[in-house]
This record gives C-alpha cells, structure tokens and sequence, in this order.
C-alpha cells in the first residue's frame, strides 16, 4: 500500500509543521430527533449545537497511512506537539469490520481503486461510485451546512454492495440504514473509531477549538518544537524554556513548574498577556471532564435521514468509583460498558485512544492521544483489562476465531433486524437486573450471563507500579501462554501446510482433501496450524485467498465423540441443534451439495486436534468427518492432529484409505531447535547463561523433544533463581553484586524436579520400620529371585533380620500397616491389607534405587548388609 | 484465675493446637527451605506476574500437604485479598468429568455471586469455566484449583485436567492447578499430552527430622507468658517441659513410636493421646503419660481377636493351620469339620460341638476376618461349601494360643507340635 498515488500529495508531516485552518463557526442547527433510548446520561443524548471543523486539509490526512508518518518523522522518545487531527485506523476495536473479509477494504485499497487500472475487478466500480462524492472537495466541505438525507454524502462501501444485490428490492425502504463509514462534516467517521463529543450546550460556546495547544511560557503557538510535560501535560516551545533545550531528551521530561511544585514550593504560573484568553485544547477540557470520548459502535441513517451513531463511552479516572488511583496516568482513559445513540452532531473530531502497545509507540501523534488499558463497569465499578481484540496472534483469541465468522454473516444478511433485536436485548440485560429476569450464569441460554460482574474494585498496585526484573521478564517470555508470531523452526512443516490449505482452497473443483498431522506433544503442531491460518487470514484480507471458513474442534474438549456434529454445525450457522439433526444437516449440506446461504458456498476449513479421542467403536464419527472431503461439491478440508502416528492404521480401512493419504509428521525437536527457540523468547533479556540455555535443551532433546517442557525447565530455573535472591535480600538485606544469571545449577535442579521420581528422597526419609521393611523386600527378592511375595513371607525375613541384629520385631499388624503405607505412596505395589497375610507385595522400584538409598542409612547401618 | 484452674486451661489450649494442623505446621514455616515458603512463593509470584502455573504436592498420607496449603492459601488471601478465588475438588467426589466440571462452576458461581444453574450441560459448563478464567484474567484475578487425591483426575480420559492445563495455556487466563497426592508417581499417570502441559512443579513433603521433631514438641507443648494463664505456672511448665524434652527416656518413647510412621499427622495423633493422660492435680506433663500413651497405641488387633475368640473357635483356626501344613491349598467348613472331628478321635479333647454350633463359630470367624472365601465367586452357595482362606499367620496364632488364658493343652501341644 505504500506506493499509492496518494502519497505525492500527502503533506510532509513533521513536528514543526504548525499551519492551521481555523475552523468557521457557523450557525448551530437543532434538528428534532427522536429520543430512543433513556438510561443514565440522558445530557449526553441531547442535540446539540453543532460546530463544523471543516478543514479540507485534514481530508487527505485522514487518509494518510500512520506508518509511513512515523517513519518520516525522526524518532523521539517523547511526544511532540503537532497539529494533527488524524484517523487511525483503529482496527483494535474494530472487530466486526475486521472478519468481515468481504466487505472491508482499507481506506487506502479503496483510494487506490480510484485510479484507472487497479487490479480490483468487480470492486471498482461499486467503490468509485460510493466513494467519488466524497472525495476531498474543498469547495463543498468548507461551508457546508449539512443537508439531510443527502445520500452522495455518504460513503457506504459494504452496505452499498449488499444493498444493490439483494437489500433493494426485499427491504422496506423506511427502515434504518447502517453504515461502516460516513464522511460527515469533513470528518470522516468509521465504525471503532474514537471521538470527542460535546458535553454541555456551553461547550461549544467556546468557538474555536483549537487543535495545537499554546505555549505555557509564551502563549503562542508557533512553529516551533513543543515539548510535553509527562506530569502538568502543558506543552513548552523548547526555547522558551530556562535553559532552552536544543532537542528532545530521551525518556521522561518534567516541566519546572511542576518539580518545583513536587519538592513542595509555591509555584506562580506565567499569566496569559491580557486580553488573550488561553484557549484550552479538547484534550484538556476531556481530562476535565468538559467533554466526552467514545468510540463508535455502529452508525446509521434514521428515517427521517439525520444521522445517529452508536457509542460506547470512555471515562476518565476521576470519574470512577475508585477515583484517580496512583498508578493512573495522566493521559489514561477507561472504557466502560455504557453505550448510548448520539446524534453525529455532537461528535466533535477524531482523538486516538491506544491499547499500551500502541501507546508506547506512539511518537507524533499530536495531542489528542489517550491510553486506554481497563474497561470499567459503570453498574459494578469494577475493573477489567481490555483483551487485546487485534492481536490475532494470541492464543486467547481462538475461542473467538470462529465466531468471527458466525458474525459477519449476520453483518451482511439480515443486520438491519438483528441490530434492532439485539439492541432491545442488551437494553434488557443491562437495566432490568430485577432478580426474576436473572438467569444462572453456567447456563448457555443465559449467555454466561453475569460474567460483566467480574471485575477488580481497583486495580492492583502491583500490576502497573511493579518494575520487571530481568529474570522476571524472563519468566513472562518463557510463559507456555505467551505465543510467539511464528513458531521457530517449523518453517518447512508449516509450508507444506500453506500450500496444502491454498491448494485445497485455491482449487476452482475445490476438492475436499484430508491431511493428518502426528507427533509427540509439544512440537508445535496445534500452534503451526493456527499460525498458517493467521497468515491465510491476513492474505483474505488483502484479497490473495477466497474466503473460507475455519472451525477449529479439540477432541478432548467434546462431551462425546458425536457431539462432533453439534459443534461443527453450531461453528458453521450459529444455530445449536442435537447432534443428530446436525449430523443429517451436515450431510445435506456436505454429501448432497444442497447450499441454503451464499456463504456456505465457502470452503470450510475443519481443524480437529486429538483426533483421537473421535475413535467410537464403530468407527462411524471419524467415517463420516473424512466421507464428506471426498464429495464433489463439500468444500470441505479437514486436518486432523494427533500423537500417534499409526492412528490411521489402527483404523478400519475404509477410514485409513480416506485419511491415511496426505501425512505430515512433526518430529521431535533437537536440541539446536530447542535452543533456537528458548533464544527467540529470551532475546534482549539477559537473564539466561548460554550454557544453561544449552544444557537444558540438550537435556530435553534427549528425552522427549518436546518444547513446552524445555520451556518448563528454563522457567523453573528462572523462578528458582529468583526465590533464592529474593531470600538472599530478605535475610540478608544486602543486593547481590552483580549480574544474577541463571546458571547451570538452577537448571540442573528443575531437571532434577522435572523428571526425577521422587522415590529415593522419601525413602532416605522414611521411619525406621519402613526401611527395615524395605531392605527385607530386596533380600526376599535376591533370595528367591522372584520380584513378587507375599505379607507371610516378608514378615518372616523381618523378623529374622530383626533377632539377628538386635532390633525388636514389631509385630505383624504394625508390619502390615508399615507396608500398606509403603504401598499408598506406590513406592510397592501391593494388594489391600484385608488380604493381611496372603497380601501380595511388589517392588514398584528397581531395587539398585532402594539399594542406593539405603546404604548409607546412618541409623541403621546394618542395612548394608543386605542390601 | 485461680491456680485451680490453669492446668484445664493449659490442657485444652496444648489439646486445640493439637487439632488445628494449620498451628502445628506453622512450625515449619519459616525457614526458606521449608515447603510452605516456597509454595508460598510460586503461587504469589502467579499471582502477582500474572501467569499459569500447575504444582504437585507429593508425600505420604500425613506429612502436612493440605494443611500447609491452606496455611498458604489463608496468608495469600489476607495479602492479595480479592485477588484469589479458590476451587476446590477431591479425586474422591469429583473423578467423574461432568461431575467435576459441575462441581467447578457451582463453585465458581458461588465465589462470584452467580445464579449457578444444575441442568447446564457439560459443555456448557466446561465452556463456562474457560470463559470465567479469561474474565479473571483480565481482572487480574487468580484462580486456584485445588485438587485433592489427584491421581484419581489422571483415570480415564483425564478431559478434566486437559481442560484446565489448555485453558491455562492461553495468555489471558491466571490460574494455578495444584494437584495433591500421596501417589509418587502420580505425574508419570497422566496422559502424554496431558503431561506436557503440566508445568511439572513438584514439592516433596518428607517426614519430618529428629531436630523438626523437638522444635515441634516445644513448639506445640510450651505455654505462652504471656496469656491469661497464672505467669508463674506457665513459667514453671515450660521449665519442666525443657527438662523432660531433654530427657533419653522421653525420645526414647517418642522414637519408639515414630519408628512405625515418621509422619507429623501420627506424632500429633500420638501426642494428644499423651496430654489426654496429664495429671490435673501436679497440672504438669510427665514422662510417664507419654509412656501410657504408647502402650495404647501401639495395638496388635490381629492377637486381641484371638484373645477374644472362643474356644471352639480356637478348634476351627488350629484345624485350618493343620490342613494348610496338608498341603491342602482348598478347603472349606466340610473339610474343617472333617479335620475337626480327626483330632476329637486321635486325642478325645472334651470340647466336642455339633456342627452347627461349630458353623456359627466359623461365621464368627469370617465377620471378624480371621478367615476369609477364596474368592467371590459362588454367592450362592452355602457358606459350607465356599472354600476359605486362614488369614492369620502361624506365628500369630502361636502366640495367639500361648497368651489365652485358659486355652486347651491340646491346640498349645498341636501348634508346638508343628514347631
């Protein structure tokens, strides 16, 4: 997308750039809107008067492509001013938009499609006719008093689609339309973007807003570089400021108000030049509580043809039950579950509210940023963090992948009347919690219903304030949860199974095929499967892959093998039947070809992982998931992963003949890989001795290659290592010098924990008898040469090793009760002590270890001579 | 308070700590090396770095692993007050997948103020349960599963405990899963896929040493000062306690009955039975109600059967014993009555019964477990003709025979005969 032809035009934005359009007020118009919804903020719901921003500049920019900015722009640590009213393209928030594969492009893929030639086929046509009127125009956009109803205005690139193939004729033309992206006073407002709104009448009497802040010293804006406070957030010009600074610092800056304020002084402000009111910036007046941020949910045109958006609002911390919490930051926002239909009058402009991630990466992107990291429940005033919605790498989302596709199914159909259902639904759920309504949470019919009740009264101190430790990070980053993008070293398994899927995929027949993946656990199976389905995903997205459905299905995870159906089919409509009638709609839509929706025309891609567990007697669940590949018109693509590699072989011939073909095997790791991949999570953390590194990978590539236990091991001697300084500090209370790496002895002590039985440690420590009872055992057996006896038996070499080396013989019931304790803890197997004298006694250890731990027992040292 | 009444007092407080494992394994607390702080470490440090960790507690029955748990869990939960949620589940109760899943949400219901309904299915509630560890997760809350007896989890398809470890593999769920056995082997019996998601943190709960065992015994025994306890007798207690810990003889008693089972659980059991005989008038422990105590414990219920068993009964066991010296490997009360009748022949004893007066003592032997059928085959059949099994050693019996108090000449003579 780089070399769009929009770039020649695209301002070189820097930090100096200062230029600014100022907005023209104009007369505020009041249209009557109909009140829909009354909950709590009924003041945010109001009309507002409506203060345009036109700025035809800031028409191209809201195109721009926020990378390449960044990328311009010298990187500084800190934030720098700009003037800048930006949309980013928030695709964390925007989730629905984003499985809908279909009908979301880009801003940018759509200005592209402007040019005469782009590759884009059928999309041309719909998007320039959709997108020319709204094309910057400054002639148009700058005075513009809003027209009601004017479709040209509107840009609706997915709707517009669907509603010219089938909306038009079956729709009720009086009927809300829905909208992904309106372009409405020169701003353009897309679903999961943030925004100002107006909060009071008043708010807007302001006039002007202006979009860059003043000088705190000289109150003029100027060109020049400003630089932001981290605690007052006032922004400086660098020479203004004693002794004027040449560039950014690196890291953290404080303004000298606000460290003299902090070591207690009295401070005087500079006052403003009379006459010249400071001006504050809606960033200020948000953290004030004088405006509001939302995000937009959904917009649409109402009948009546004004135009009402959806949103869901953004608190500042003041504004909570807990208040400002000292770990807050200045600039922090939370998101609340508090969702109300505004008027797109009382949306001000676009601000950026950033996950962390983004947050810290953030360097010019002017003023209007906030960090967003807990969502906060207005009915509990409780605390949650936001899951991260765009990271599609993480495992968390998966339970979500395939709901993905149940969703934009519903988008594109039948959205018009969901969208009303729904939201009478979520009306109910939210202000009705009468206890009669209420429904059991585990329930599905309740929808979990309940769960928004869990959250934190605050959040923990030691969550934000805590600074990570090297060995800490260490630990984090070794975590079996935290994924990697891409597993290391499975490239080539992870080829093969890209172009299996494209080729199953790509194929115009499209015929269904079957690929088995085995291995032993911990090779990556599951996680290069998903991971090729991200990249697949992403090439959907850009258009180099039809679109196709995944249903990922764990055998273990299933109530019963044929329960198989009922998620298939649940992953696949949305709807829950009985396995049965999913078992025979499944068959319609599989063997007999028979398509109900457009979206079944699809490829369906099915992952079934411990496949395994889907062996039933008969055979007949795995029969018939790999019977359905094999017919002309299924679509369907299934990939099994188990442990075994023979499960094919195991199995009836007919099922070995449909699934035994295409086979991909994933070996153990060896221990470069296994290196290779403890290296990639540790990197930049010094925490680690290459040698320990090594020393724990060899170790597990000789015993299992599996990586989640190479993991383990380095984990655990993390964690060793840390508890032994952190007791090293509490005892001592001195800080160890030095670098504190984990070394070759904490790694061989998780080894030691990971895969040695603890037998011989609880034999040195056993009572006396036990170890008497022990050693009779192993002479009983080296005696008789049969490594099974009897209680009678034993008890009579007891009683002899006991007269002959002066010890008291105890007595047959404490024997019996001796070696019944001996047995509970496995170290013999034997039979229950009802069976008292013919109770039949095992060894469950070789006997070298019960020789190796006894013999040098120092309080009985005659044991030696029996053992 | 009177001096009266400050041994009572003293005896009961000595008595509730020696019911309260959490006061008994406190004792162990402290030290780095101790298990409790090191439990306490790996589960703070999940809680606090927010990550998943599953732990073994290993050790034989008795040696403190619940209790030093829960002596955990309870700090824990001051320190990170909630923060924590914890599940409980035992092997015993809760080995059934639906069962325990069930058991999982009600809890989790519970925990959090939730309608918890009974009819949701196994999906539902597995899906539940995945779907409350990611809330939790994002609300920085930890759960914590226990599960006690965990080697009855690793039965069968082990669903439940894959359920856990998988969602525990996900970035936005904080849980931790200790499992609780006395099996050493119990992470070798879980399932191989099983196994490589288990993060295979092991503690070893051993007996305790002979010095952990006197620091126990002061710790346990010494009164506090400074109590409502009279000053001057707790002072003169704790003195002639010191003396009595010193005392050979007093470790002597002591290791007699550690030598059987050196677990804290046995001592305490061992240790409240000695209090029990504490002498209220002198208000002092001695060395002689630790000597009692012993002789009380220490039980050989296989003799005290004997010892209580009647004379006819004595016939029937003798008469087994012979037929087993036959070589005869089956047998049942036909044949014991056969043999029976044999010795009434050869030696014209006066102890002569019907048979069956005889058949009621044999079913006296079979309810007390001195004898025992074969096998259990043959419900119906009459218990005649069951062939049984003498389930006394010789030994015993010998000794049985030779501590009755009026036991016929004939069966001594018969069993040294043998000898």
């Amino acid at each position: 997308m780089a070399e769009t032809p929009q770039k020649a035009h695209q301002t070189p934005r820097s930090s100096k750039h200062q230029q600014q359009v100022k907005p023209k007020p104009s007369p505020s118009l009041t249209p009557a809107t109909p009140q829909t919804l009354a909950p709590r903020r009924s003041t945010r719901r109001t009309s507002l008067h409506f203060n345009p921003t036109p700025n035809p500049h800031k028409h191209d920019d809201g195109i721009e492509n926020p990378i390449e900015d960044a990328a311009k722009t010298p990187r500084k640590a800190n934030k720098i001013r700009e003037r800048s009213v930006r949309k980013t393209p928030r695709k964390s928030i925007n989730n629905a938009e984003e499985a809908c594969i279909e009908s979301v492009k880009t801003p940018k893929s759509a200005k592209k499609s402007e040019k005469p030639g782009s590759k884009n086929g059928d999309d041309v046509v719909e998007v320039q006719v959709s997108f020319s009127p709204a094309s910057p125009d400054p002639s148009e956009s700058m005075g513009r008093k809003r027209k009601r109803g004017e479709g040209g205005m509107v840009v609706t690139r997915a709707m517009a689609s669907s509603k010219s193939e089938k909306k038009r004729g079956s729709a009720p033309p009086r009927k809300r339309v829905y909208y992904k992206k309106v372009v409405y006073d020169g701003g353009e407002f897309e679903v999961g973007d943030d925004v100002y709104v107006k909060r009071r009448e008043e708010a807007s009497s302001d006039g002007e807003e202006p979009e860059m802040e003043d000088c705190r010293v000289c109150f003029k804006v100027g060109r020049a570089v400003m630089i932001e406070c981290d605690d007052c957030l006032g922004g400086f010009h660098l020479k203004c400021l004693k002794p004027p600074l040449k560039e950014v610092p690196e890291g953290g800056w404080i303004c000298g108000f606000c460290e003299a304020r902090r070591s207690g002084k009295e401070v005087e402000l500079p006052v403003p030049p009379e006459g010249k009111k400071r001006l504050r910036t809606m960033r200020e007046k948000l953290l004030s509580s004088d405006l509001w941020a939302a995000c937009i949910e959904s917009m649409w045109k109402e009948v009546d043809g004004s135009f009402w958006c959806r949103v869901c609002w953004y608190i500042i911390p003041e504004e909570t039950a807990a208040g400002r919490q000292p770990h807050n930051l200045r600039r922090e926002l939370y998101r609340t579950n508090d969702f109300a239909d505004i008027e797109m009058d009382s949306i001000l402009r676009h601000c950026s509210v950033m996950n962390p991630k983004e947050y810290a990466k953030a360097i010019n992107e002017g003023d209007d940023v906030f960090l967003c990291e807990y969502e906060y429940d207005i009915y509990w005033h409780s605390f949650k963090r936001l899951a991260d919605i765009d990271n599609g790498e993480e495992d968390g989302e998966e339970v979500d992948n395939d709901e993905d596709w149940t969703l934009c199914k519903d988008s594109d159909s039948d959205r018009d009347e969901d969208f009303g259902h729904e939201e009478e639904n979520l009306k109910k759920l939210l202000t009705k919690l009468s206890p009669a309504q209420e429904l059991a949470a585990n329930s599905r019919k309740g929808q979990f219903f309940g769960l928004q009740k869990i959250g934190t009264k605050k959040i923990p101190e030691h969550v934000r304030c805590h600074k990570q430790t090297e060995l800490e990070r260490a630990k984090a980053t070794l975590l079996l949860a935290s994924l990697p993008k891409s597993p290391p070293c499975r490239n080539k398994e992870m080829e093969e199974i890209t172009a299996f899927i494209k080729g199953a995929i790509c194929d115009d027949q499209c015929l269904g095929r079957c690929l088995y993946i085995h291995g032993v656990p911990g090779t990556g199976k599951t996680m290069s499967v998903l991971a090729v389905m991200r990249k697949l995903k992403s090439e959907v997205d850009t258009g180099g892959v039809r679109p196709y459905c995944f249903v990922e299905i764990n055998g273990l995870k299933l109530a019963s093998p044929e329960s198989i159906y009922r998620v298939i089919y649940e992953a696949l409509t949305g709807h829950r039947v009985s396995w049965k009638k999913a078992l025979h709609l499944l068959n319609e839509r599989f063997s007999d070809g028979k398509k109900t929706g457009k979206e079944d025309d699809r490829p369906c891609i099915l992952l079934i992982d411990e496949l395994d567990l889907l062996v039933t007697r008969n055979q007949s669940v795995l029969y018939n998931i790999l019977d359905w590949p094999t017919k002309p018109h299924s679509k369907l693509i299934v990939i099994g992963i188990a442990n075994t590699m023979d499960l094919p072989e195991k199995l009836l011939p007919r099922i070995s003949s449909r699934m035994g073909i295409q086979r991909l095997c994933f070996g153990p790791y060896n221990y470069q890989q296994l290196q290779e991949i403890i290296l990639s999570r540790l990197r930049g953390i010094d925490a680690f001795e290459k040698q320990a590194i090594e020393f724990a990978s060899r170790k597990v590539a000789a015993i299992s290659g599996d990586a989640r236990r190479a993991l383990e091991i380095c984990r655990r001697a993390a964690e060793i290592k840390d508890y032994n300084i952190k007791n090293l500090k509490s005892t001592t209370n001195s800080v160890p010098s030095g670098k504190s790496l984990v070394s070759m002895a904490e790694v061989e002590a998780a080894i030691q924990e990971m895969f040695q039985a603890p037998h011989i440690q609880i034999m040195k420590s056993y009572s006396k008898l036990s170890k008497i009872f022990l050693t009779a055992m192993v002479h009983e057996l080296y005696k008789t040469g049969m490594g099974e006896t009897t209680f009678e038996k034993l008890a009579m070499t007891v009683s002899c090793l006991c007269t002959s080396n002066g010890e008291a013989f105890p007595g047959y019931d404490t024997l019996l009760k001796v070696g019944c304790k001996l047995g509970e803890c496995r170290i013999l197997l034997c039979e229950s002590g009802a069976k008292h004298r013919l109770q039949k006694l095992q060894l469950n250890f070789p006997s070298d270890d019960v020789s190796f731990a006894l013999k040098d027992c120092k309080e009985i040292p005659w044991l030696a001579k029996y053992l | 308070m009177g001096r009266e009444n400050a041994p009572e007092e003293a005896l009961k407080l000595i008595r509730s700590r020696l019911c309260n494992p959490s006061f008994v394994f406190r004792a162990f607390s402290d030290s780095p090396e101790s298990n409790y702080s090191k439990l306490k470490f790996i589960i703070s440090s999940s809680v606090t770095e927010a990550c998943n960790n599953s732990i073994l507690l290993l050790g034989p029955r008795g040696s403190g692993k619940i209790a030093v748990l829960e002596l955990v869990l309870k700090d824990l939960l001051l320190e990170y007050a909630d923060m924590i949620s914890v599940i409980r589940l035992s092997g015993l109760l809760h080995r059934d997948d639906n069962c325990a899943f069930k058991e999982i949400a009600r809890q989790l219901c519970v925990e959090h103020q939730l309608i918890f309904s009974k009819m949701a299915s196994f999906d539902d509630n597995s899906q539940f349960m995945i779907a409350m560890l990611r809330e939790c997760g994002l609300a920085h809350k930890t759960i914590i599963f226990v599960l006690d007896e965990f080697d009855l989890f690793a039965q069968g398809k082990q669903r439940v405990l894959y359920s856990l470890l998988d969602a525990m593999q996900s970035i936005t769920s904080q849980a931790v899963v200790i499992g609780v056995s006395c099996r050493l082997d119990a992470d070798q019996l879980l399932e191989k896929r099983v196994r490589s998601r288990f993060s295979h943190r092991k503690l070893l709960f051993l007996p305790p040493s002979k010095g952990d065992i006197e620091r126990l015994l002061e710790h346990i025994f010494s009164l506090p000062i400074d109590s409502t306890l009279p000053h001057d007798y707790a002072v003169e207690f704790n003195a002639k306690l010191q003396i009595m810990l010193a005392d050979d003889k007093f470790k002597q008693t002591v290791n007699a009955h550690m030598n059987s089972d050196a677990s804290v659980n046995h001592l305490s059991r061992f240790l409240f039975r000695a209090v029990s005989y504490m002498d209220l008038g002198s208000g002092f422990l001695s060395l002689e109600n630790f000597k009692t105590a012993l002789s009380n414990i220490q039980r050989q219920p296989k003799l005290e059967c004997i010892k209580d068993c009647s004379v006819l009964e004595l016939y029937v066991l003798v008469c087994m014993r012979r037929l087993e010296v036959k070589e005869k490997n089956s047998y049942n009360f036909i044949t014991v009555m056969k043999e029976y009748k044999s010795i009434h022949d050869s030696f014209k004893t006066s102890d002569y019964y019907a048979q069956n007066v005889c058949l009621r003592a044999f079913e006296h032997l079979l309810h007390r477990e001195l004898i025992c059928f074969t096998d259990n085959r043959g419900y119906n059949q009459s218990v005649e003709f069951r062939p049984v099994k003498l389930l006394i050693s010789f030994h015993e019996l010998h000794q049985g025979l030779k501590s009755y108090r009026s036991c016929p000449g004939i069966l001594v003579k018969l069993m040294d005969h043998e000898v």
